[in-house]
Protein backbone atom coordinates (compact mmCIF):
# COMPACT_ATOMS: atom_id res chain seq x y z
CA UNK A 1 0.00 0.00 0.00
CA UNK A 2 1.34 3.37 -1.03
CA UNK A 3 -1.70 5.40 0.07
CA UNK A 4 -0.61 8.01 2.61
CA UNK A 5 -3.31 10.52 3.43
CA UNK A 6 -6.10 12.77 2.23
CA UNK A 7 -5.31 16.49 2.02
CA UNK A 8 -7.29 19.64 1.31
CA UNK A 9 -6.89 21.49 -2.00
CA UNK A 10 -8.74 24.76 -1.39
CA UNK A 11 -12.45 24.92 -0.65
CA UNK A 12 -13.51 22.58 -3.48
CA UNK A 13 -10.70 20.08 -3.78
CA UNK A 14 -9.17 17.06 -2.09
CA UNK A 15 -5.92 15.27 -2.83
CA UNK A 16 -5.49 11.57 -2.17
CA UNK A 17 -1.76 11.33 -1.62
CA UNK A 18 0.35 8.27 -2.46
CA UNK A 19 3.74 9.69 -1.43
CA UNK A 20 6.41 11.54 -3.36
CA UNK A 21 7.86 8.76 -5.52
CA UNK A 22 6.70 7.67 -8.96
CA UNK A 23 6.54 4.06 -10.14
CA UNK A 24 4.35 1.66 -12.07
CA UNK A 25 3.31 0.01 -8.77
CA UNK A 26 2.13 3.34 -7.35
CA UNK A 27 0.30 4.15 -10.57
CA UNK A 28 -1.42 0.76 -10.56
CA UNK A 29 -2.61 1.36 -7.01
CA UNK A 30 -3.89 4.79 -8.09
CA UNK A 31 -5.76 3.36 -11.06
CA UNK A 32 -7.27 0.65 -8.83
CA UNK A 33 -8.29 3.35 -6.33
CA UNK A 34 -10.11 5.21 -9.11
CA UNK A 35 -12.21 2.08 -9.83
CA UNK A 36 -12.88 1.73 -6.11
CA UNK A 37 -13.93 5.40 -5.83
CA UNK A 38 -16.48 4.97 -8.65
CA UNK A 39 -18.53 2.69 -6.40
CA UNK A 40 -18.54 5.25 -3.58
CA UNK A 41 -20.63 7.60 -5.75
CA UNK A 42 -18.88 10.69 -4.41
CA UNK A 43 -20.37 13.91 -5.87
CA UNK A 44 -17.08 14.79 -7.60
CA UNK A 45 -17.00 16.85 -10.81
CA UNK A 46 -13.61 15.47 -11.78
CA UNK A 47 -11.33 12.69 -10.55
CA UNK A 48 -7.83 13.27 -11.89
CA UNK A 49 -5.06 10.66 -11.52
CA UNK A 50 -1.37 11.44 -11.97
CA UNK A 51 1.94 9.77 -10.97
CA UNK A 52 1.34 9.77 -7.21
CA UNK A 53 -1.88 11.66 -6.51
CA UNK A 54 -5.58 11.68 -7.21
CA UNK A 55 -7.14 15.15 -7.27
CA UNK A 56 -10.88 15.36 -6.63
CA UNK A 57 -12.81 18.45 -7.75
CA UNK A 58 -16.17 19.20 -6.10
CA UNK A 59 -18.87 21.69 -7.03
CA UNK A 60 -18.78 23.34 -3.60
CA UNK A 61 -17.48 23.03 -0.05
CA UNK A 62 -20.61 21.19 1.06
CA UNK A 63 -20.08 18.33 -1.45
CA UNK A 64 -16.44 18.20 -0.45
CA UNK A 65 -17.24 18.00 3.28
CA UNK A 66 -19.73 15.21 2.68
CA UNK A 67 -17.05 13.25 0.84
CA UNK A 68 -14.13 13.62 3.26
CA UNK A 69 -15.64 11.36 5.91
CA UNK A 70 -16.63 8.65 3.43
CA UNK A 71 -13.16 8.77 1.91
CA UNK A 72 -11.36 8.60 5.27
CA UNK A 73 -13.33 5.50 6.26
CA UNK A 74 -13.25 3.78 2.88
CA UNK A 75 -9.54 4.38 2.19
CA UNK A 76 -8.72 2.63 5.48
CA UNK A 77 -10.34 -0.54 4.16
CA UNK A 78 -8.97 -0.28 0.65
CA UNK A 79 -6.75 -3.13 -0.55
CA UNK A 80 -5.38 -2.34 -4.01
CA UNK A 81 -4.82 -5.98 -4.97
CA UNK A 82 -8.55 -6.63 -4.75
CA UNK A 83 -9.14 -4.74 -7.98
CA UNK A 84 -7.85 -5.63 -11.41
CA UNK A 85 -8.45 -2.90 -13.92
CA UNK A 86 -9.86 -4.06 -17.25
CA UNK A 87 -6.95 -2.48 -19.12
CA UNK A 88 -6.04 -2.98 -22.75
CA UNK A 89 -2.69 -3.86 -24.25
CA UNK A 90 -2.00 -2.02 -27.48
CA UNK A 91 0.35 -2.85 -30.32
CA UNK A 92 0.64 0.32 -32.38
CA UNK A 93 2.14 0.33 -35.89
CA UNK A 94 4.76 3.08 -35.95
CA UNK A 95 6.84 4.55 -38.76
CA UNK A 96 10.34 5.81 -37.89
CA UNK A 97 11.15 7.09 -41.41
CA UNK A 98 13.05 10.44 -41.45
CA UNK A 99 10.08 12.47 -42.76
CA UNK A 100 8.22 11.71 -39.49
CA UNK A 101 11.21 11.47 -37.14
CA UNK A 102 11.98 15.18 -36.88
CA UNK A 103 14.43 14.81 -33.97
CA UNK A 104 15.90 11.36 -34.62
CA UNK A 105 19.21 12.88 -35.65
CA UNK A 106 19.39 14.96 -32.47
CA UNK A 107 18.63 11.89 -30.33
CA UNK A 108 21.20 9.91 -32.33
CA UNK A 109 23.92 12.47 -31.71
CA UNK A 110 22.97 12.92 -28.05
CA UNK A 111 23.40 9.21 -27.28
CA UNK A 112 25.80 8.25 -30.06
CA UNK A 113 23.45 5.48 -31.22
CA UNK A 114 22.50 4.33 -34.72
CA UNK A 115 18.94 4.84 -35.97
CA UNK A 116 18.47 1.09 -35.87
CA UNK A 117 19.55 0.99 -32.21
CA UNK A 118 17.14 3.79 -31.27
CA UNK A 119 14.24 2.06 -33.06
CA UNK A 120 15.12 -1.25 -31.37
CA UNK A 121 15.29 0.38 -27.93
CA UNK A 122 11.97 2.15 -28.44
CA UNK A 123 10.08 -0.89 -29.80
CA UNK A 124 11.42 -3.53 -27.44
CA UNK A 125 9.58 -2.28 -24.32
CA UNK A 126 5.97 -2.44 -23.25
CA UNK A 127 5.01 0.94 -21.84
CA UNK A 128 2.57 1.66 -19.06
CA UNK A 129 0.14 4.57 -19.49
CA UNK A 130 0.50 6.56 -16.27
CA UNK A 131 -2.13 9.13 -17.06
CA UNK A 132 -3.56 11.43 -19.74
CA UNK A 133 -2.75 15.12 -19.58
CA UNK A 134 -1.32 18.17 -21.34
CA UNK A 135 -3.96 17.97 -24.08
CA UNK A 136 -7.01 15.77 -24.78
CA UNK A 137 -5.93 12.14 -25.17
CA UNK A 138 -2.18 12.73 -24.65
CA UNK A 139 -0.72 9.62 -22.93
CA UNK A 140 2.28 9.70 -20.58
CA UNK A 141 3.93 6.33 -21.29
CA UNK A 142 6.88 4.96 -19.36
CA UNK A 143 9.52 4.11 -18.68
CA UNK A 144 11.73 4.22 -21.75
CA UNK A 145 15.10 2.49 -21.84
CA UNK A 146 17.68 4.36 -19.76
CA UNK A 147 19.80 4.50 -22.93
CA UNK A 148 17.15 6.67 -24.61
CA UNK A 149 16.56 9.24 -21.86
CA UNK A 150 16.80 12.61 -23.64
CA UNK A 151 16.05 16.11 -22.35
CA UNK A 152 13.23 18.13 -23.86
CA UNK A 153 14.09 20.49 -26.73
CA UNK A 154 15.59 23.66 -25.25
CA UNK A 155 13.22 25.70 -27.39
CA UNK A 156 9.85 23.98 -27.92
CA UNK A 157 8.71 23.37 -31.49
CA UNK A 158 5.81 25.65 -32.51
CA UNK A 159 4.02 22.99 -34.53
CA UNK A 160 4.33 19.27 -33.96
CA UNK A 161 2.30 17.26 -36.51
CA UNK A 162 -0.67 15.26 -35.16
CA UNK A 163 0.07 11.56 -34.40
CA UNK A 164 3.78 12.25 -33.77
CA UNK A 165 5.59 9.97 -31.32
CA UNK A 166 7.90 11.77 -28.89
CA UNK A 167 10.38 11.00 -26.13
CA UNK A 168 11.46 13.22 -23.23
CA UNK A 169 13.11 12.31 -19.95
CA UNK A 170 11.84 8.85 -18.89
CA UNK A 171 8.67 8.98 -21.00
CA UNK A 172 7.31 8.52 -24.48
CA UNK A 173 4.09 9.97 -25.87
CA UNK A 174 1.87 10.40 -28.92
CA UNK A 175 0.54 13.87 -29.87
CA UNK A 176 -3.21 13.45 -30.60
CA UNK A 177 -3.39 16.74 -32.52
CA UNK A 178 -1.15 19.40 -33.99
CA UNK A 179 0.39 21.22 -31.04
CA UNK A 180 3.38 23.18 -29.85
CA UNK A 181 5.64 21.04 -27.70
CA UNK A 182 9.11 20.18 -26.52
CA UNK A 183 9.34 16.40 -26.88
CA UNK A 184 11.87 14.85 -29.28
CA UNK A 185 9.86 13.53 -32.24
CA UNK A 186 11.10 10.12 -33.42
CA UNK A 187 8.16 8.57 -35.33
CA UNK A 188 4.49 8.79 -36.29
CA UNK A 189 1.45 6.52 -35.93
CA UNK A 190 -1.03 6.04 -38.82
CA UNK A 191 -4.33 6.88 -37.09
CA UNK A 192 -5.97 9.30 -34.65
CA UNK A 193 -5.77 8.47 -30.96
CA UNK A 194 -8.51 10.91 -29.88
CA UNK A 195 -12.08 10.92 -31.18
CA UNK A 196 -15.19 12.83 -30.19
CA UNK A 197 -17.28 10.25 -32.07
CA UNK A 198 -16.48 7.32 -29.79
CA UNK A 199 -17.58 6.84 -26.18
CA UNK A 200 -13.97 6.07 -25.22
CA UNK A 201 -12.82 9.52 -26.51
CA UNK A 202 -9.19 8.73 -25.75
CA UNK A 203 -7.80 5.57 -27.39
CA UNK A 204 -5.49 4.99 -24.42
CA UNK A 205 -6.81 5.07 -20.87
CA UNK A 206 -4.76 5.32 -17.67
CA UNK A 207 -3.50 1.82 -16.82
CA UNK A 208 -3.35 0.60 -20.44
CA UNK A 209 -0.12 -0.83 -21.86
CA UNK A 210 1.33 0.27 -25.18
CA UNK A 211 3.90 -1.33 -27.44
CA UNK A 212 5.23 0.27 -30.65
CA UNK A 213 5.87 -1.91 -33.73
CA UNK A 214 8.02 -0.64 -36.54
CA UNK A 215 6.32 -0.57 -39.96
CA UNK A 216 7.68 0.45 -43.35
CA UNK A 217 6.57 3.56 -45.18
CA UNK A 218 4.26 1.58 -47.49
CA UNK A 219 2.67 -0.40 -44.62
CA UNK A 220 2.19 2.89 -42.76
CA UNK A 221 0.47 4.51 -45.74
CA UNK A 222 -1.72 1.44 -46.26
CA UNK A 223 -3.04 1.67 -42.69
CA UNK A 224 -3.33 5.46 -42.93
CA UNK A 225 -5.48 5.15 -46.07
CA UNK A 226 -7.92 2.82 -44.34
CA UNK A 227 -9.08 5.75 -42.15
CA UNK A 228 -9.87 3.39 -39.30
CA UNK A 229 -12.63 4.22 -36.87
CA UNK A 230 -11.95 3.73 -33.15
CA UNK A 231 -13.84 0.41 -33.03
CA UNK A 232 -11.71 -0.95 -35.87
CA UNK A 233 -8.48 0.26 -34.23
CA UNK A 234 -9.51 -1.38 -30.95
CA UNK A 235 -10.30 -4.66 -32.74
CA UNK A 236 -7.17 -4.65 -34.84
CA UNK A 237 -4.51 -3.31 -32.47
CA UNK A 238 -5.49 -4.15 -28.90
CA UNK A 239 -6.17 -7.16 -26.72
CA UNK B 1 -38.31 29.30 -37.85
CA UNK B 2 -36.36 32.12 -36.18
CA UNK B 3 -32.75 32.89 -36.94
CA UNK B 4 -30.03 35.43 -36.29
CA UNK B 5 -26.48 36.00 -37.54
CA UNK B 6 -23.30 37.39 -36.07
CA UNK B 7 -22.63 40.68 -37.90
CA UNK B 8 -19.70 41.77 -35.71
CA UNK B 9 -17.73 39.41 -33.51
CA UNK B 10 -16.27 41.83 -30.97
CA UNK B 11 -13.43 40.05 -29.25
CA UNK B 12 -13.20 36.43 -28.33
CA UNK B 13 -16.83 35.52 -28.90
CA UNK B 14 -17.46 31.91 -27.84
CA UNK B 15 -20.27 29.70 -26.60
CA UNK B 16 -20.06 28.82 -22.90
CA UNK B 17 -22.08 27.17 -20.15
CA UNK B 18 -21.32 26.11 -16.58
CA UNK B 19 -18.58 23.70 -17.68
CA UNK B 20 -17.69 20.26 -19.03
CA UNK B 21 -17.02 17.78 -16.25
CA UNK B 22 -15.97 14.17 -15.58
CA UNK B 23 -13.39 14.21 -18.40
CA UNK B 24 -10.33 15.93 -16.93
CA UNK B 25 -8.66 12.49 -16.55
CA UNK B 26 -8.74 12.28 -20.37
CA UNK B 27 -7.02 15.65 -20.70
CA UNK B 28 -10.26 17.58 -21.26
CA UNK B 29 -10.54 20.86 -19.38
CA UNK B 30 -13.76 21.87 -17.60
CA UNK B 31 -13.94 25.22 -19.50
CA UNK B 32 -17.23 27.10 -18.93
CA UNK B 33 -18.06 30.78 -18.52
CA UNK B 34 -15.32 32.89 -16.93
CA UNK B 35 -17.86 34.72 -14.72
CA UNK B 36 -20.51 32.16 -13.81
CA UNK B 37 -22.35 34.63 -11.55
CA UNK B 38 -23.54 36.45 -14.67
CA UNK B 39 -25.02 33.25 -16.15
CA UNK B 40 -26.95 32.61 -12.93
CA UNK B 41 -28.28 36.16 -12.95
CA UNK B 42 -29.23 35.96 -16.66
CA UNK B 43 -31.09 32.72 -15.96
CA UNK B 44 -33.51 34.77 -13.83
CA UNK B 45 -34.39 36.83 -16.92
CA UNK B 46 -34.27 34.11 -19.60
CA UNK B 47 -35.14 30.89 -17.78
CA UNK B 48 -35.21 28.69 -20.90
CA UNK B 49 -31.64 29.43 -22.00
CA UNK B 50 -30.81 25.79 -22.78
CA UNK B 51 -27.36 26.36 -21.22
CA UNK B 52 -26.16 27.96 -24.47
CA UNK B 53 -24.72 31.42 -23.72
CA UNK B 54 -22.50 33.71 -25.78
CA UNK B 55 -19.41 35.05 -23.99
CA UNK B 56 -17.31 38.01 -25.15
CA UNK B 57 -14.30 39.82 -23.73
CA UNK B 58 -13.84 43.61 -23.77
CA UNK B 59 -15.74 44.33 -27.01
CA UNK B 60 -19.25 43.02 -27.54
CA UNK B 61 -20.67 41.54 -30.76
CA UNK B 62 -23.54 42.55 -33.03
CA UNK B 63 -26.38 40.13 -33.79
CA UNK B 64 -28.94 40.64 -36.55
CA UNK B 65 -32.27 38.83 -36.71
CA UNK B 66 -32.61 37.27 -40.17
CA UNK B 67 -35.98 35.63 -39.77
CA UNK B 68 -38.80 35.67 -37.21
CA UNK B 69 -38.14 37.02 -33.73
CA UNK B 70 -35.98 36.21 -30.71
CA UNK B 71 -35.73 37.26 -27.09
CA UNK B 72 -32.34 37.89 -25.50
CA UNK B 73 -30.78 39.40 -22.40
CA UNK B 74 -27.28 40.78 -21.93
CA UNK B 75 -25.25 40.35 -18.75
CA UNK B 76 -22.23 42.46 -17.80
CA UNK B 77 -21.33 46.13 -17.56
CA UNK B 78 -21.81 47.49 -21.05
CA UNK B 79 -23.94 49.76 -23.18
CA UNK B 80 -26.48 47.96 -25.35
CA UNK B 81 -28.19 49.36 -28.43
CA UNK B 82 -30.75 48.01 -30.86
CA UNK B 83 -30.92 49.42 -34.37
CA UNK B 84 -34.50 48.92 -35.55
CA UNK B 85 -35.34 48.25 -39.18
CA UNK B 86 -36.41 51.89 -39.62
CA UNK B 87 -32.99 53.03 -38.36
CA UNK B 88 -34.14 54.30 -34.97
CA UNK B 89 -31.76 53.35 -32.19
CA UNK B 90 -32.94 52.24 -28.77
CA UNK B 91 -30.75 51.81 -25.71
CA UNK B 92 -31.36 48.83 -23.40
CA UNK B 93 -30.15 47.91 -19.95
CA UNK B 94 -28.28 44.75 -18.93
CA UNK B 95 -30.33 42.02 -17.23
CA UNK B 96 -33.56 43.02 -18.94
CA UNK B 97 -35.17 41.02 -21.73
CA UNK B 98 -34.94 42.48 -25.22
CA UNK B 99 -37.34 41.48 -27.99
CA UNK B 100 -35.69 41.48 -31.41
CA UNK B 101 -37.64 41.23 -34.66
CA UNK B 102 -36.64 40.54 -38.24
CA UNK B 103 -34.08 43.14 -39.36
CA UNK B 104 -33.27 44.34 -35.83
CA UNK B 105 -29.59 44.49 -34.95
CA UNK B 106 -28.32 44.28 -31.39
CA UNK B 107 -24.92 45.86 -30.72
CA UNK B 108 -23.02 45.60 -27.46
CA UNK B 109 -20.27 48.11 -26.77
CA UNK B 110 -17.17 47.71 -24.58
CA UNK B 111 -17.34 46.13 -21.15
CA UNK B 112 -16.86 48.97 -18.64
CA UNK B 113 -14.24 48.48 -15.86
CA UNK B 114 -14.67 44.74 -16.35
CA UNK B 115 -13.77 42.08 -18.91
CA UNK B 116 -16.49 39.54 -19.73
CA UNK B 117 -20.07 39.95 -20.90
CA UNK B 118 -22.73 37.40 -21.84
CA UNK B 119 -25.87 36.99 -23.93
CA UNK B 120 -28.65 34.56 -23.07
CA UNK B 121 -31.11 33.66 -25.84
CA UNK B 122 -34.53 32.22 -25.10
CA UNK B 123 -34.69 28.59 -26.32
CA UNK B 124 -30.90 28.55 -26.73
CA UNK B 125 -28.92 28.54 -29.96
CA UNK B 126 -30.19 25.26 -31.44
CA UNK B 127 -26.88 23.50 -30.75
CA UNK B 128 -26.03 19.92 -29.86
CA UNK B 129 -23.80 19.37 -26.82
CA UNK B 130 -20.24 18.12 -27.29
CA UNK B 131 -19.17 15.73 -24.50
CA UNK B 132 -22.16 16.77 -22.39
CA UNK B 133 -21.45 20.50 -22.59
CA UNK B 134 -21.88 23.44 -24.97
CA UNK B 135 -18.68 25.18 -23.83
CA UNK B 136 -15.96 25.99 -26.32
CA UNK B 137 -12.34 25.18 -25.53
CA UNK B 138 -10.63 26.84 -28.49
CA UNK B 139 -7.18 25.51 -27.65
CA UNK B 140 -8.32 21.89 -27.52
CA UNK B 141 -10.83 22.51 -30.35
CA UNK B 142 -13.68 21.02 -28.36
CA UNK B 143 -17.20 22.40 -28.24
CA UNK B 144 -20.62 22.53 -29.93
CA UNK B 145 -18.78 25.04 -32.11
CA UNK B 146 -15.09 24.36 -31.51
CA UNK B 147 -13.74 27.82 -32.45
CA UNK B 148 -14.47 31.48 -31.70
CA UNK B 149 -17.56 32.63 -33.60
CA UNK B 150 -17.15 34.42 -36.92
CA UNK B 151 -19.11 36.99 -38.89
CA UNK B 152 -21.87 35.18 -40.74
CA UNK B 153 -22.34 32.38 -38.19
CA UNK B 154 -26.10 31.85 -38.12
CA UNK B 155 -28.23 30.21 -35.47
CA UNK B 156 -31.65 28.67 -36.10
CA UNK B 157 -34.09 28.67 -33.21
CA UNK B 158 -37.10 26.48 -33.89
CA UNK B 159 -39.23 27.41 -30.92
CA UNK B 160 -41.00 30.79 -30.86
CA UNK B 161 -40.61 33.34 -28.07
CA UNK B 162 -42.95 32.46 -25.18
CA UNK B 163 -43.96 35.98 -24.15
CA UNK B 164 -43.13 39.55 -25.15
CA UNK B 165 -43.46 40.77 -21.55
CA UNK B 166 -40.27 42.49 -20.47
CA UNK B 167 -38.54 40.65 -17.66
CA UNK B 168 -35.58 41.81 -15.64
CA UNK B 169 -33.46 41.00 -12.63
CA UNK B 170 -31.48 43.14 -10.24
CA UNK B 171 -28.22 42.27 -11.95
CA UNK B 172 -24.79 42.20 -10.38
CA UNK B 173 -23.12 45.12 -8.67
CA UNK B 174 -19.66 45.87 -9.98
CA UNK B 175 -17.95 45.54 -6.62
CA UNK B 176 -14.50 45.25 -8.16
CA UNK B 177 -13.20 43.18 -5.31
CA UNK B 178 -9.39 43.32 -5.42
CA UNK B 179 -8.57 41.64 -2.12
CA UNK B 180 -8.74 37.86 -2.27
CA UNK B 181 -8.64 35.27 0.47
CA UNK B 182 -6.73 32.23 -0.72
CA UNK B 183 -6.18 28.75 0.71
CA UNK B 184 -2.75 27.12 0.94
CA UNK B 185 -1.81 25.33 -2.30
CA UNK B 186 -0.57 21.72 -2.36
CA UNK B 187 3.06 22.93 -2.62
CA UNK B 188 2.97 25.85 -0.18
CA UNK B 189 5.87 24.17 1.64
CA UNK B 190 7.97 24.80 -1.49
CA UNK B 191 8.01 28.46 -0.46
CA UNK B 192 9.82 29.88 2.57
CA UNK B 193 7.98 31.88 5.24
CA UNK B 194 9.64 34.97 3.83
CA UNK B 195 8.33 34.32 0.29
CA UNK B 196 4.85 33.59 1.66
CA UNK B 197 5.03 36.87 3.57
CA UNK B 198 5.88 38.65 0.31
CA UNK B 199 2.96 36.90 -1.39
CA UNK B 200 0.42 38.16 1.17
CA UNK B 201 1.90 41.59 1.90
CA UNK B 202 2.81 42.84 -1.58
CA UNK B 203 0.42 43.90 -4.35
CA UNK B 204 0.32 42.11 -7.71
CA UNK B 205 -0.82 43.54 -11.02
CA UNK B 206 -2.87 41.60 -13.56
CA UNK B 207 -0.85 41.49 -16.78
CA UNK B 208 -2.24 42.01 -20.27
CA UNK B 209 -1.06 38.47 -21.08
CA UNK B 210 -4.17 37.02 -19.51
CA UNK B 211 -6.89 34.93 -21.11
CA UNK B 212 -9.38 32.11 -20.46
CA UNK B 213 -6.51 29.84 -19.45
CA UNK B 214 -4.91 32.03 -16.85
CA UNK B 215 -4.13 35.47 -15.46
CA UNK B 216 -0.45 36.29 -15.33
CA UNK B 217 0.54 38.47 -12.39
CA UNK B 218 3.29 41.07 -12.25
CA UNK B 219 4.95 41.82 -8.95
CA UNK B 220 7.68 40.50 -6.69
CA UNK B 221 9.21 37.16 -7.73
CA UNK B 222 8.09 34.21 -5.63
CA UNK B 223 11.04 31.86 -5.81
CA UNK B 224 10.97 28.39 -4.32
CA UNK B 225 13.92 27.23 -2.22
CA UNK B 226 13.15 23.64 -3.39
CA UNK B 227 12.13 23.50 -7.04
CA UNK B 228 9.80 24.94 -9.66
CA UNK B 229 9.55 21.55 -11.36
CA UNK B 230 7.32 19.01 -9.62
CA UNK B 231 5.93 15.68 -10.85
CA UNK B 232 2.86 16.67 -12.89
CA UNK B 233 -0.43 16.40 -11.01
CA UNK B 234 -4.09 17.28 -11.46
CA UNK B 235 -4.89 20.98 -11.08
CA UNK B 236 -8.06 22.91 -10.29
CA UNK B 237 -9.22 26.29 -11.58
CA UNK B 238 -8.22 29.11 -9.23
CA UNK B 239 -4.84 27.54 -8.44
CA UNK B 240 -1.93 29.99 -8.27
CA UNK B 241 1.10 28.29 -9.80
CA UNK B 242 4.61 29.67 -9.90
CA UNK B 243 6.97 28.78 -12.80
CA UNK B 244 10.72 29.17 -12.47
CA UNK B 245 10.66 32.91 -13.29
CA UNK B 246 8.81 33.42 -9.98
CA UNK B 247 5.85 35.16 -11.65
CA UNK B 248 2.58 33.65 -10.41
CA UNK B 249 -0.23 32.60 -12.76
CA UNK B 250 -3.85 32.26 -11.60
CA UNK B 251 -5.27 29.32 -13.57
CA UNK B 252 -8.74 29.97 -14.93
CA UNK B 253 -11.42 27.96 -16.80
CA UNK B 254 -9.53 26.54 -19.83
CA UNK B 255 -7.12 24.95 -17.40
CA UNK B 256 -4.26 22.71 -18.47
CA UNK B 257 -5.51 19.42 -16.96
CA UNK B 258 -2.25 18.53 -15.22
CA UNK B 259 0.72 20.68 -14.42
CA UNK B 260 4.27 20.52 -13.18
CA UNK B 261 4.67 23.88 -11.43
CA UNK B 262 4.34 24.25 -7.65
CA UNK B 263 1.08 25.85 -6.50
CA UNK B 264 1.48 28.31 -3.66
CA UNK B 265 -2.26 28.90 -3.13
CA UNK B 266 -5.76 28.49 -4.52
CA UNK B 267 -8.67 30.95 -4.71
CA UNK B 268 -12.11 30.05 -3.37
CA UNK B 269 -14.49 28.75 -6.04
CA UNK B 270 -16.60 31.91 -5.97
CA UNK B 271 -13.64 34.23 -6.37
CA UNK B 272 -12.66 32.73 -9.74
CA UNK B 273 -15.65 34.52 -11.32
CA UNK B 274 -14.74 37.76 -9.49
CA UNK B 275 -11.06 37.86 -10.44
CA UNK B 276 -11.97 37.01 -14.07
CA UNK B 277 -13.65 40.42 -14.38
CA UNK B 278 -10.60 42.48 -13.37
CA UNK B 279 -9.02 44.19 -16.39
CA UNK B 280 -5.24 44.06 -16.97
CA UNK B 281 -3.49 46.68 -14.84
CA UNK B 282 -5.72 46.07 -11.81
CA UNK B 283 -3.73 45.79 -8.59
CA UNK B 284 -4.75 42.92 -6.32
CA UNK B 285 -3.78 41.56 -2.90
CA UNK B 286 -3.91 38.10 -1.39
CA UNK B 287 -4.68 37.04 2.14
CA UNK B 288 -3.90 33.50 3.27
CA UNK B 289 -6.61 31.52 5.09
CA UNK B 290 -5.70 28.58 7.25
CA UNK B 291 -6.96 25.46 5.54
CA UNK B 292 -9.29 23.59 7.86
CA UNK B 293 -12.71 24.08 6.24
Amino acid sequence: MYFKEINHYGDRGLIIDFGIESSKDISQEINATIIYLKDLKLPALNTIPSYNKIVLHFKNTEDKQKSIQTLEIMMKDFRPLDIKRPYKRWNIPTCYEPQYALDLERVQKFHDLSIQEIVNLHTKKIYYNYYIGFMPGFPYLGEISSKLITPRLSSPRVRIPARSVGIAKEHTCIYPKVSPGGWNIIAQVPFDIFSLDHSRTSLFLPGDEVEFSKVTQSEFEKIQNKNFLFDEIIKEFSQ
Amino acid sequence: MNSFSITRTGTYLTIQDFGRFHLQHLGISSSGAMDQRVLKELAKVISDHQNQFLEFAYVGPSLKVQEGAIKVSVGGFCKIFVQKRNNTQIEHQPYTSINLFEGDELTIHNTISSVYGYIAIENGLGLKPCLQSYSTDTKAQIGSINRPLQIGDTFQIKKDVSSWEVQSSEGLQNLNQTHFKVYPGPQISYFSDEVIKTFISQPFKISSQSDRMGLRLEGPSLLSHLSHDILSEGILPGSIQVPSNGKPIVLMRDIPCTGGYPKIAILSGEDISKIAQLPPGTVINFDLESQSI
